[in-house]
Protein backbone atom coordinates (compact mmCIF):
# COMPACT_ATOMS: atom_id res chain seq x y z
CA UNK A 1 0.00 0.00 0.00
CA UNK A 2 1.32 3.54 -0.66
CA UNK A 3 0.15 6.15 1.50
CA UNK A 4 1.24 10.08 1.71
CA UNK A 5 2.66 11.15 4.61
CA UNK A 6 2.70 14.62 5.93
CA UNK A 7 5.43 16.07 7.17
CA UNK A 8 4.85 18.97 9.91
CA UNK A 9 7.47 22.10 9.18
CA UNK A 10 9.56 21.44 12.15
CA UNK A 11 10.70 18.27 10.66
CA UNK A 12 11.15 19.42 7.12
CA UNK A 13 14.54 19.93 7.62
CA UNK A 14 15.15 16.05 8.06
CA UNK A 15 13.41 14.80 4.77
CA UNK A 16 14.78 17.55 2.50
CA UNK A 17 12.27 20.09 2.71
CA UNK A 18 9.19 17.76 1.58
CA UNK A 19 6.08 18.71 2.71
CA UNK A 20 4.99 15.17 1.49
CA UNK A 21 6.70 11.89 1.45
CA UNK A 22 5.43 8.82 -0.54
CA UNK A 23 5.75 5.79 1.76
CA UNK A 24 4.66 2.05 2.13
CA UNK A 25 3.56 -0.58 4.19
CA UNK A 26 0.19 -2.21 5.41
CA UNK A 27 -0.28 -0.46 8.77
CA UNK A 28 0.41 2.93 10.37
CA UNK A 29 3.75 0.92 11.75
CA UNK A 30 4.88 -0.23 8.30
CA UNK A 31 4.20 3.15 6.86
CA UNK A 32 6.54 4.66 9.83
CA UNK A 33 9.18 2.14 9.02
CA UNK A 34 9.09 3.21 5.79
CA UNK A 35 9.21 7.01 6.45
CA UNK A 36 12.49 6.26 8.35
CA UNK A 37 14.24 4.31 6.38
CA UNK A 38 13.94 6.75 3.61
CA UNK A 39 14.90 9.67 6.31
CA UNK A 40 17.19 7.93 9.10
CA UNK A 41 17.39 11.57 10.88
CA UNK A 42 13.47 10.99 11.41
CA UNK A 43 13.77 8.09 13.53
CA UNK A 44 15.11 9.65 16.82
CA UNK A 45 12.27 12.60 16.53
CA UNK A 46 9.57 10.00 16.19
CA UNK A 47 10.02 7.21 18.02
CA UNK A 48 11.88 6.45 21.64
CA UNK A 49 14.57 3.62 21.70
CA UNK A 50 12.29 1.24 21.77
CA UNK A 51 10.58 1.86 18.22
CA UNK A 52 7.37 3.57 19.74
CA UNK A 53 6.28 6.53 18.92
CA UNK A 54 7.32 9.52 21.16
CA UNK A 55 3.82 10.14 23.32
CA UNK A 56 4.31 14.36 21.79
CA UNK A 57 4.12 13.06 18.34
CA UNK A 58 0.76 12.65 16.94
CA UNK A 59 -0.04 10.75 13.85
CA UNK A 60 -3.20 11.53 12.11
CA UNK A 61 -4.53 8.98 9.66
CA UNK A 62 -6.65 11.19 7.54
CA UNK A 63 -8.99 13.17 9.33
CA UNK A 64 -8.17 10.70 12.43
CA UNK A 65 -5.89 10.51 15.69
CA UNK A 66 -4.54 6.47 15.03
CA UNK A 67 -4.36 6.60 18.91
CA UNK A 68 -7.96 5.97 18.82
CA UNK A 69 -8.26 3.85 16.48
CA UNK A 70 -5.36 0.81 16.32
CA UNK A 71 -2.32 2.27 17.23
CA UNK A 72 0.17 1.69 15.52
CA UNK A 73 -1.54 -1.46 14.39
CA UNK A 74 -4.20 0.36 12.26
CA UNK A 75 -4.68 -0.62 8.85
CA UNK A 76 -4.03 2.06 5.90
CA UNK A 77 -4.43 1.60 2.35
CA UNK A 78 -3.53 3.13 -1.06
CA UNK A 79 -4.04 6.83 -1.18
CA UNK A 80 -4.72 7.08 2.58
CA UNK A 81 -3.05 10.45 4.16
CA UNK A 82 -0.99 9.90 7.37
CA UNK A 83 -0.08 13.09 9.05
CA UNK A 84 2.27 13.79 12.11
CA UNK A 85 1.02 17.20 14.03
CA UNK A 86 2.62 18.45 16.56
CA UNK A 87 1.42 20.85 18.95
CA UNK A 88 2.75 24.88 18.08
CA UNK A 89 4.35 26.32 20.76
CA UNK A 90 4.57 30.01 18.98
CA UNK A 91 2.09 33.24 19.70
CA UNK B 1 -19.48 56.32 25.32
CA UNK B 2 -22.57 54.41 25.46
CA UNK B 3 -25.03 53.97 22.92
CA UNK B 4 -26.95 50.95 22.31
CA UNK B 5 -26.16 51.40 18.31
CA UNK B 6 -21.93 50.51 19.41
CA UNK B 7 -23.13 46.79 19.05
CA UNK B 8 -26.16 47.26 16.39
CA UNK B 9 -24.17 45.35 13.90
CA UNK B 10 -22.92 42.40 16.16
CA UNK B 11 -26.92 42.43 17.70
CA UNK B 12 -28.40 41.70 13.94
CA UNK B 13 -26.61 38.14 13.90
CA UNK B 14 -29.85 35.72 15.31
CA UNK B 15 -27.50 33.95 18.05
CA UNK B 16 -26.22 37.91 19.93
CA UNK B 17 -29.15 39.65 20.29
CA UNK B 18 -29.74 42.12 23.08
CA UNK B 19 -29.83 38.54 25.58
CA UNK B 20 -26.92 37.57 24.29
CA UNK B 21 -25.08 41.04 24.78
CA UNK B 22 -26.06 41.36 28.11
CA UNK B 23 -24.87 37.86 28.83
CA UNK B 24 -20.83 38.97 27.13
CA UNK B 25 -21.31 42.62 29.17
CA UNK B 26 -21.85 40.36 32.52
CA UNK B 27 -18.81 37.59 31.53
CA UNK B 28 -15.04 37.88 32.45
CA UNK B 29 -12.24 36.68 30.26
CA UNK B 30 -8.75 35.79 31.29
CA UNK B 31 -6.18 36.74 29.05
CA UNK B 32 -3.10 34.62 29.42
CA UNK B 33 -0.29 36.53 27.05
CA UNK B 34 -0.38 39.64 25.01
CA UNK B 35 1.36 39.54 22.14
CA UNK B 36 0.63 38.20 18.52
CA UNK B 37 -2.11 36.17 19.77
CA UNK B 38 -3.14 38.34 22.42
CA UNK B 39 -3.47 41.62 20.99
CA UNK B 40 -6.15 40.17 18.21
CA UNK B 41 -7.68 38.56 20.83
CA UNK B 42 -7.84 41.13 23.14
CA UNK B 43 -9.35 43.78 20.89
CA UNK B 44 -11.67 41.29 19.24
CA UNK B 45 -13.50 40.90 23.21
CA UNK B 46 -13.39 44.38 23.77
CA UNK B 47 -14.78 45.67 20.86
CA UNK B 48 -17.42 42.89 21.04
CA UNK B 49 -18.38 43.77 24.71
CA UNK B 50 -17.01 41.76 27.03
CA UNK B 51 -17.60 43.03 30.08
CA UNK B 52 -13.89 42.48 32.11
CA UNK B 53 -10.96 41.54 30.41
CA UNK B 54 -7.93 40.29 32.81
CA UNK B 55 -4.83 40.04 30.59
CA UNK B 56 -1.60 39.01 32.32
CA UNK B 57 2.06 39.86 30.33
CA UNK B 58 4.95 39.58 31.46
CA UNK B 59 7.23 40.97 28.68
CA UNK B 60 7.75 44.82 27.21
CA UNK B 61 6.63 46.26 23.83
CA UNK B 62 9.87 45.86 21.45
CA UNK B 63 10.11 46.99 18.05
CA UNK B 64 9.90 43.57 16.73
CA UNK B 65 6.62 43.43 17.82
CA UNK B 66 4.57 45.79 16.15
CA UNK B 67 4.65 43.98 12.67
CA UNK B 68 2.27 41.65 14.18
CA UNK B 69 0.85 42.65 17.27
CA UNK B 70 -1.76 44.98 16.47
CA UNK B 71 -2.14 47.04 19.81
CA UNK B 72 1.10 48.59 20.20
CA UNK B 73 2.81 51.60 18.05
CA UNK B 74 6.42 53.01 18.28
CA UNK B 75 5.44 54.91 21.59
CA UNK B 76 5.35 52.00 23.24
CA UNK B 77 8.93 50.85 21.65
CA UNK B 78 10.09 53.93 22.81
CA UNK B 79 9.12 53.90 26.15
CA UNK B 80 9.49 50.09 26.72
CA UNK B 81 5.92 50.41 28.02
CA UNK B 82 5.10 47.07 29.28
CA UNK B 83 2.50 45.38 27.26
CA UNK B 84 -0.50 44.35 29.80
CA UNK B 85 0.00 48.51 30.01
CA UNK B 86 -0.03 49.08 26.59
CA UNK B 87 -2.83 46.98 26.14
CA UNK B 88 -5.03 48.23 28.48
CA UNK B 89 -4.85 51.65 27.52
CA UNK B 90 -5.15 51.05 23.60
CA UNK B 91 -8.52 49.21 24.36
CA UNK B 92 -10.02 51.66 26.78
CA UNK B 93 -9.45 54.26 24.01
CA UNK B 94 -11.35 51.73 21.73
CA UNK B 95 -14.02 50.39 24.67
CA UNK B 96 -14.69 52.47 27.81
CA UNK B 97 -17.33 50.35 28.59
CA UNK B 98 -15.35 47.52 29.10
CA UNK B 99 -13.53 46.63 32.63
CA UNK B 100 -9.40 45.92 31.27
CA UNK B 101 -7.55 44.52 34.10
CA UNK B 102 -4.01 44.38 33.60
CA UNK B 103 -1.08 42.51 34.59
CA UNK B 104 2.42 42.87 34.13
CA UNK B 105 3.32 39.59 35.90
CA UNK B 106 4.74 35.66 35.01
CA UNK B 107 1.80 33.82 35.01
CA UNK B 108 2.75 31.05 37.31
CA UNK B 109 1.77 28.16 39.68
CA UNK B 110 2.17 31.02 42.54
CA UNK B 111 -0.38 33.57 40.87
CA UNK B 112 -2.22 31.31 38.37
CA UNK B 113 -5.36 30.44 40.66
CA UNK B 114 -5.83 33.38 41.67
CA UNK B 115 -5.54 35.63 38.19
CA UNK B 116 -8.45 33.09 37.08
CA UNK B 117 -10.67 32.91 39.83
CA UNK B 118 -13.99 34.39 38.82
CA UNK B 119 -13.35 34.12 35.02
CA UNK B 120 -15.85 32.44 32.87
CA UNK B 121 -13.14 31.65 30.42
CA UNK B 122 -9.04 31.08 29.90
CA UNK B 123 -7.80 32.34 26.44
CA UNK B 124 -4.41 31.62 25.21
CA UNK B 125 -2.25 34.24 24.17
CA UNK B 126 1.05 32.94 25.01
CA UNK B 127 3.91 31.63 23.21
CA UNK B 128 5.57 28.63 25.30
CA UNK B 129 4.51 25.10 26.35
CA UNK B 130 4.84 25.59 29.71
CA UNK B 131 2.66 28.11 30.46
CA UNK B 132 -0.06 26.21 28.37
CA UNK B 133 -0.05 23.25 30.17
CA UNK B 134 -0.49 25.29 33.32
CA UNK B 135 -3.38 27.02 31.56
CA UNK B 136 -5.34 23.30 30.85
CA UNK B 137 -4.13 22.43 34.48
CA UNK B 138 -6.22 25.67 36.11
CA UNK B 139 -8.47 25.25 33.66
CA UNK B 140 -9.60 20.92 34.24
CA UNK B 141 -9.17 21.43 37.74
CA UNK B 142 -11.84 24.93 37.87
CA UNK B 143 -13.81 23.23 35.01
CA UNK B 144 -13.47 26.78 33.11
CA UNK B 145 -13.32 26.10 29.42
CA UNK B 146 -9.77 27.02 28.08
CA UNK B 147 -9.28 28.57 24.18
CA UNK B 148 -5.72 26.81 22.76
CA UNK B 149 -4.08 28.80 20.06
CA UNK B 150 -0.61 28.42 18.42
CA UNK B 151 1.04 30.08 15.90
CA UNK B 152 4.37 29.68 14.37
CA UNK B 153 5.85 30.52 10.80
CA UNK B 154 3.07 30.58 8.69
CA UNK B 155 0.60 27.95 10.37
CA UNK B 156 -1.50 27.82 13.67
CA UNK B 157 -4.06 25.49 15.61
CA UNK B 158 -6.71 25.95 17.72
CA UNK B 159 -8.47 24.12 19.79
CA UNK B 160 -11.16 24.64 22.63
CA UNK B 161 -11.21 22.42 25.96
CA UNK B 162 -14.50 22.24 27.52
CA UNK B 163 -13.32 20.38 30.82
CA UNK B 164 -16.23 18.72 32.93
CA UNK B 165 -17.80 20.93 35.68
CA UNK B 166 -15.30 20.34 38.88
CA UNK B 167 -15.25 23.64 41.36
CA UNK B 168 -12.30 23.93 43.01
CA UNK B 169 -12.51 22.56 46.55
CA UNK B 170 -10.06 25.89 47.74
CA UNK B 171 -12.33 28.89 47.44
CA UNK B 172 -10.31 31.76 47.04
CA UNK B 173 -11.47 34.88 45.81
CA UNK B 174 -14.75 35.33 43.45
CA UNK B 175 -14.97 31.29 43.25
CA UNK B 176 -18.09 29.99 41.54
CA UNK B 177 -18.81 33.62 40.02
CA UNK B 178 -19.92 33.45 36.66
CA UNK B 179 -19.94 29.94 36.42
CA UNK B 180 -23.83 30.50 35.26
CA UNK B 181 -22.88 32.45 32.49
CA UNK B 182 -22.49 29.81 30.36
CA UNK B 183 -25.76 28.44 30.81
CA UNK B 184 -27.85 29.12 27.97
CA UNK B 185 -31.06 30.00 30.16
CA UNK B 186 -30.82 31.83 33.10
CA UNK B 187 -30.66 29.98 36.49
CA UNK B 188 -30.47 30.93 40.33
CA UNK B 189 -26.66 31.38 41.17
CA UNK B 190 -25.70 28.48 43.20
CA UNK B 191 -23.33 28.99 45.97
CA UNK B 192 -20.01 27.49 45.64
CA UNK B 193 -19.34 23.42 46.12
CA UNK B 194 -16.36 21.41 46.41
CA UNK B 195 -18.04 18.65 44.25
CA UNK B 196 -19.28 18.42 40.83
CA UNK B 197 -22.94 19.84 40.79
CA UNK B 198 -25.70 18.46 38.54
CA UNK B 199 -27.36 21.64 39.43
CA UNK B 200 -24.84 23.99 37.41
CA UNK B 201 -26.28 23.73 33.78
CA UNK B 202 -23.91 23.07 31.24
CA UNK B 203 -24.74 23.71 27.52
CA UNK B 204 -22.17 21.27 26.49
CA UNK B 205 -20.52 17.90 27.26
CA UNK B 206 -16.79 17.97 28.60
CA UNK B 207 -14.37 17.18 25.53
CA UNK B 208 -10.70 16.21 25.63
CA UNK B 209 -8.18 18.34 27.44
CA UNK B 210 -5.52 19.32 26.10
CA UNK B 211 -2.95 16.68 27.60
CA UNK B 212 -5.78 14.29 26.35
CA UNK B 213 -4.92 15.29 22.65
CA UNK B 214 -1.12 15.93 23.16
CA UNK B 215 0.11 14.15 26.15
CA UNK B 216 3.20 15.92 26.81
CA UNK B 217 5.15 18.74 25.06
CA UNK B 218 7.71 17.93 23.00
CA UNK B 219 11.30 18.75 24.95
CA UNK B 220 12.83 21.97 25.35
CA UNK B 221 14.31 23.45 22.37
CA UNK B 222 12.69 20.93 19.74
CA UNK B 223 9.93 23.34 19.19
CA UNK B 224 10.40 25.83 16.56
CA UNK B 225 9.63 29.57 17.78
CA UNK B 226 8.32 32.78 16.83
CA UNK B 227 12.05 33.89 17.22
CA UNK B 228 13.38 31.31 15.65
CA UNK B 229 11.35 30.38 12.37
CA UNK B 230 10.18 33.74 12.02
CA UNK B 231 5.76 34.16 11.99
CA UNK B 232 3.39 35.85 9.44
CA UNK B 233 1.64 38.21 10.78
CA UNK B 234 -1.94 37.28 9.36
CA UNK B 235 -1.56 33.80 10.19
CA UNK B 236 -1.44 34.47 14.04
CA UNK B 237 -4.48 37.09 13.30
CA UNK B 238 -6.75 34.20 12.04
CA UNK B 239 -5.58 31.98 14.62
CA UNK B 240 -6.29 34.39 17.18
CA UNK B 241 -9.75 35.43 15.45
CA UNK B 242 -10.54 32.20 15.77
CA UNK B 243 -10.29 31.70 19.39
CA UNK B 244 -12.19 35.30 19.89
CA UNK B 245 -15.03 33.52 18.20
CA UNK B 246 -15.25 30.85 20.13
CA UNK B 247 -14.83 32.86 23.07
CA UNK B 248 -17.55 34.60 22.17
CA UNK B 249 -19.55 31.74 21.77
CA UNK B 250 -18.97 30.59 25.22
CA UNK B 251 -19.97 33.62 27.20
CA UNK B 252 -23.40 34.65 24.66
CA UNK B 253 -24.81 30.96 26.21
CA UNK B 254 -24.05 30.08 22.21
CA UNK B 255 -21.33 27.02 23.31
CA UNK B 256 -23.68 24.47 21.49
CA UNK B 257 -21.84 26.25 18.51
CA UNK B 258 -18.58 25.27 20.11
CA UNK B 259 -15.94 24.04 17.38
CA UNK B 260 -15.24 20.81 19.11
CA UNK B 261 -12.21 19.52 16.39
CA UNK B 262 -8.58 20.74 16.48
CA UNK B 263 -8.13 23.08 13.82
CA UNK B 264 -4.83 23.48 12.00
CA UNK B 265 -4.46 26.22 9.42
CA UNK B 266 -1.94 27.43 6.80
CA UNK B 267 -2.58 30.21 4.88
CA UNK B 268 0.89 30.42 3.31
CA UNK B 269 0.30 26.82 1.76
CA UNK B 270 -3.39 27.05 1.21
CA UNK B 271 -4.33 24.66 3.70
CA UNK B 272 -7.13 24.68 6.49
CA UNK B 273 -7.86 21.08 8.18
CA UNK B 274 -10.24 20.10 11.39
CA UNK B 275 -9.09 16.94 13.11
CA UNK B 276 -11.69 14.90 14.61
CA UNK B 277 -10.86 14.44 18.70
CA UNK B 278 -13.99 13.32 19.76
CA UNK B 279 -12.32 10.09 20.51
CA UNK B 280 -9.27 11.77 22.47
CA UNK B 281 -11.97 12.33 25.17
CA UNK B 282 -11.22 9.03 27.80
CA UNK B 283 -11.17 10.73 30.81
CA UNK B 284 -9.83 7.36 32.51
CA UNK B 285 -6.61 7.28 30.64
CA UNK B 286 -5.88 11.23 31.01
CA UNK B 287 -3.65 12.23 34.42
CA UNK B 288 -5.08 15.33 33.97
CA UNK B 289 -8.70 15.80 33.68
CA UNK B 290 -9.53 11.60 34.29
CA UNK B 291 -6.52 11.70 37.44
CA UNK B 292 -7.14 15.14 38.46
CA UNK B 293 -3.16 15.25 38.92
CA UNK B 294 -1.97 18.59 37.94
CA UNK B 295 1.21 18.45 37.00
CA UNK B 296 2.20 21.98 36.02
CA UNK B 297 0.11 23.43 38.29
CA UNK B 298 1.21 21.70 41.58
CA UNK B 299 4.49 21.86 40.92
CA UNK B 300 6.05 18.78 39.51
CA UNK B 301 6.68 20.03 36.30
CA UNK B 302 7.07 24.17 37.23
CA UNK B 303 10.12 25.33 36.63
CA UNK B 304 11.61 28.44 38.00
CA UNK B 305 13.34 29.71 35.16
CA UNK B 306 12.47 29.87 31.82
CA UNK B 307 14.94 29.83 28.92
CA UNK B 308 13.05 32.48 26.38
CA UNK B 309 14.03 30.45 23.50
CA UNK B 310 15.98 32.15 20.67
CA UNK B 311 16.56 35.63 22.51
CA UNK B 312 18.78 34.84 24.38
CA UNK B 313 17.91 35.15 27.37
CA UNK B 314 16.59 33.55 30.81
CA UNK B 315 13.69 34.38 33.11
CA UNK B 316 14.34 33.80 36.56
CA UNK B 317 10.97 34.24 38.84
CA UNK B 318 11.28 35.78 42.47
CA UNK B 319 12.25 32.96 45.07
CA UNK B 320 9.65 35.24 46.83
CA UNK B 321 6.87 36.27 44.02
CA UNK B 322 4.37 35.87 46.84
CA UNK B 323 1.16 34.27 46.69
CA UNK B 324 -0.29 37.39 47.12
CA UNK B 325 1.08 38.74 43.79
CA UNK B 326 1.64 42.42 45.20
CA UNK B 327 5.07 43.97 44.33
CA UNK B 328 7.56 42.63 46.49
CA UNK B 329 10.69 44.89 45.16
CA UNK B 330 11.34 48.37 45.53
CA UNK B 331 13.22 48.95 42.73
CA UNK B 332 14.67 52.90 43.04
CA UNK B 333 16.92 51.76 45.99
CA UNK B 334 18.02 48.67 43.87
CA UNK B 335 18.69 51.50 40.69
CA UNK B 336 20.85 53.11 43.30
CA UNK B 337 23.11 50.55 43.77
CA UNK B 338 23.50 48.91 40.13
CA UNK B 339 24.64 52.41 39.08
CA UNK B 340 28.30 51.55 39.74
CA UNK B 341 28.20 48.71 37.41
CA UNK B 342 26.66 49.98 34.33
CA UNK B 343 24.04 52.01 32.93
CA UNK B 344 20.92 51.62 34.78
CA UNK B 345 17.20 53.06 33.77
CA UNK B 346 14.02 52.56 36.01
CA UNK B 347 10.41 53.63 36.21
CA UNK B 348 7.23 52.74 38.04
CA UNK B 349 7.05 49.40 35.85
CA UNK B 350 10.86 48.04 35.36
CA UNK B 351 14.60 48.58 35.89
CA UNK B 352 16.59 47.91 33.36
CA UNK B 353 20.38 47.26 33.85
CA UNK B 354 23.76 47.03 31.38
CA UNK B 355 25.99 44.80 33.35
CA UNK B 356 29.29 43.26 32.63
CA UNK B 357 30.64 40.13 34.11
CA UNK B 358 33.95 38.62 32.88
CA UNK B 359 33.94 40.69 29.46
CA UNK B 360 30.41 39.30 28.49
CA UNK B 361 27.74 41.98 28.56
CA UNK B 362 24.17 41.04 29.86
CA UNK B 363 21.50 43.15 30.91
CA UNK B 364 18.87 42.68 33.65
CA UNK B 365 15.19 43.63 33.31
CA UNK B 366 13.68 43.41 36.69
CA UNK B 367 9.85 44.25 37.91
CA UNK B 368 8.20 45.07 40.78
CA UNK B 369 7.11 41.56 41.55
CA UNK B 370 10.56 40.26 41.50
CA UNK B 371 10.92 38.62 38.38
CA UNK B 372 13.83 39.33 35.86
CA UNK B 373 15.04 38.89 32.91
CA UNK B 374 18.99 38.13 31.67
CA UNK B 375 19.28 39.02 28.14
CA UNK B 376 23.16 37.94 26.72
CA UNK B 377 22.57 34.03 28.45
CA UNK B 378 20.36 31.27 27.58
CA UNK B 379 22.14 29.22 30.76
CA UNK B 380 19.38 29.10 33.45
CA UNK B 381 22.34 28.92 35.82
CA UNK B 382 24.06 32.27 34.46
CA UNK B 383 20.71 34.34 34.82
CA UNK B 384 20.25 32.85 38.46
CA UNK B 385 23.44 34.00 39.29
CA UNK B 386 23.31 37.48 37.76
CA UNK B 387 19.63 37.68 39.49
CA UNK B 388 21.36 36.52 42.85
CA UNK B 389 24.35 38.69 42.45
CA UNK B 390 22.87 42.31 41.73
CA UNK B 391 19.03 41.76 43.03
CA UNK B 392 19.89 39.73 46.11
CA UNK B 393 16.84 38.02 47.31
Amino acid sequence: MAVTVRIPTPLRKFTDDNETVSAEGGTVQEAIVSLQSQYPALKERLCDDSGNLRKFVNVFLNDEDIRFQDGPATAVKDGDELSIIPAIAGG
Amino acid sequence: MSSPDRYHRQQLLPDLGPAAQQRLAAASALLVGCGALGTVIAESLTRAGVGRLVVVDRDLVELTNLQRQVLFDENDVRAATPKAIAAQRRLGQINSGVTIDAHVADFNPTNAERLAAGCDVIVDGTDNFETRYLLNDVAVKRGTPYVYGGAVGTQGMMMVILPAPFPSPCKGEGEGEGLNVLARHDTPQHSPSPRPSPSREREYEPGPCLRCVFDSPPPAGSAETCDTAGVLGPAVGIVANLQATETLKLLTGNADRVNRRLVTIDPWRNTLRQLDISNAYQPGACPCCGGRRFDYLDGDRASRTFTLCGRNAVQVAAPANGANGGDVVDLAPIAARLTSHGNVTHNDYLLRAELTERDTKYQLTLFPDGRAIVHGTDDATTAKAIYTRYVGL
